[in-house]
């Protein structure tokens, strides 16, 4: 629209800054199509009761308590006999610092299993270096060469495009 | 609405802890038992989840800061539980967190709490094919009727984000059950 001086027509106040908020509450009104019941329901007197279940869940809870105060003489020369040890140590073995490769693979895996990062295939590739990846890494069964041929015949129009080095 | 600060200085201090928390467990024990059900979908599972998110609450209430509001971080607790309760049950069982769901939907033809017709069974299957997020926003906006604030300061995401995140979750539950 063009912003004419004269233009005698006007808005509500703040009705742009508004606008945005009230398109976006209509959008996502609910239509009737989805139910608004969830349809679910709980046990009778579930939460009634539930108090009583969960206070009953906290007394049960472990607590640590020192049963015998032979487990305390055995934690106290436990205790003397690994400072004994450490400072016998100190002298001849500097630790070493836990670098990346003391990981254990599958630490690895479950640790980029159970984190959700959110990560989309493209944003993958843009932090793997695919210079150090085969394709056997992804793949689980080997690529046949026939098959391969097969893709690139049926893929490719002009070979030229696959920018091959000959080593000749 | 009982008074937070109050509620949360009482609940630190050793002489008013117990009654404290009787008030906390029955002002939310409702809203989290909902949110919890919303995503494990069964009652026995959402009762133990339920009673794991308090005692949780209760242990670890002396390192509420207060930086969020009380219900925000209980509901965001909630919410970590179940969803870990899911990916647990997933992984003990060798299946993906979706087939796992897709399971939990499947159970609720025969779940006695589940007293849903056709289309309410339609819209859990639909709700289960939605991504995460969209599924979280989706149950809190149109089943617990909270607000964007309120969602927005549990889930940790900007309103818009959520209101476009409702959008299309409402399109695909339309479009979903449209074409079944």
């Amino acid at each position: 629209m063009n912003k004419n001086k004269n233009n005698p027509f006007k808005t509500p106040e703040g009705y742009f800054d508004s606008f945005e908020d009230k398109l976006m509450d209509k959008l996502s009104k609910p239509e009737s199509v989805i139910p608004k019941d969830s349809a679910f329901k709980v046990p009778d007197n579930y939460f009634e009761s539930f108090n009583d279940t969960l206070k009953g869940k906290l007394e049960n809870e472990p607590k640590v308590i020192p049963l015998f105060p032979i487990k305390k003489i055995i934690a106290v020369a436990a205790s003397i006999a690994a400072i004994v040890l450490i400072a016998l140590n100190y002298n001849w073995n500097t630790p070493s610092e836990l670098t990346f490769s003391d990981l254990a693979n599958t630490d690895i895996e479950a640790y980029f299993e159970n984190n959700d990062f959110e990560l989309s295939p493209y944003e993958i590739a843009e932090v793997l270096p695919v210079t150090n990846t085969e394709y056997s890494d992804i793949l689980n069964s080997p690529l046949e060469s026939d098959h391969l041929l097969d893709y690139l015949n049926e893929n490719v129009s002009d070979f030229d495009e696959l920018n091959i080095d000959y080593n000749e | 609405m009982i008074e937070e600060e109050a509620l949360v200085l009482d609940l630190k201090s050793k002489s008013k802890q117990a009654h404290a928390f009787e008030v906390l467990v029955n002002t939310y024990k409702e809203r989290l038992y909902w949110q919890i059900r919303s995503i494990v979908l069964n009652h026995q599972d959402a009762d133990d989840v339920l009673q794991n998110t308090f005692i949780k609450v209760y242990k670890n209430i002396n390192g509420f800061k207060g930086e969020s509001k009380l219900f925000s971080w209980m509901y965001r607790i909630a919410t970590n539980e179940a969803l870990n309760f899911i990916k647990k049950r997933a992984k003990l069982q060798g299946v993906s967190d979706t087939d796992y769901q897709d399971k939990l939907v499947s159970n609720l033809e025969a779940d006695v709490y589940f007293e849903g017709d056709e289309i309410q069974l339609q819209l859990q299957k639909a709700i289960a094919t939605l991504p995460e997020k969209q599924k979280l926003v989706f149950n809190m906006k149109y089943f617990q009727e909270l607000k964007y604030e309120e969602i927005s300061e549990i889930l940790d995401t900007s309103v818009g984000g959520l209101k476009a995140s409702y959008h299309l979750a409402v399109k695909k539950l339309e479009q979903y059950l449209k074409e079944d």
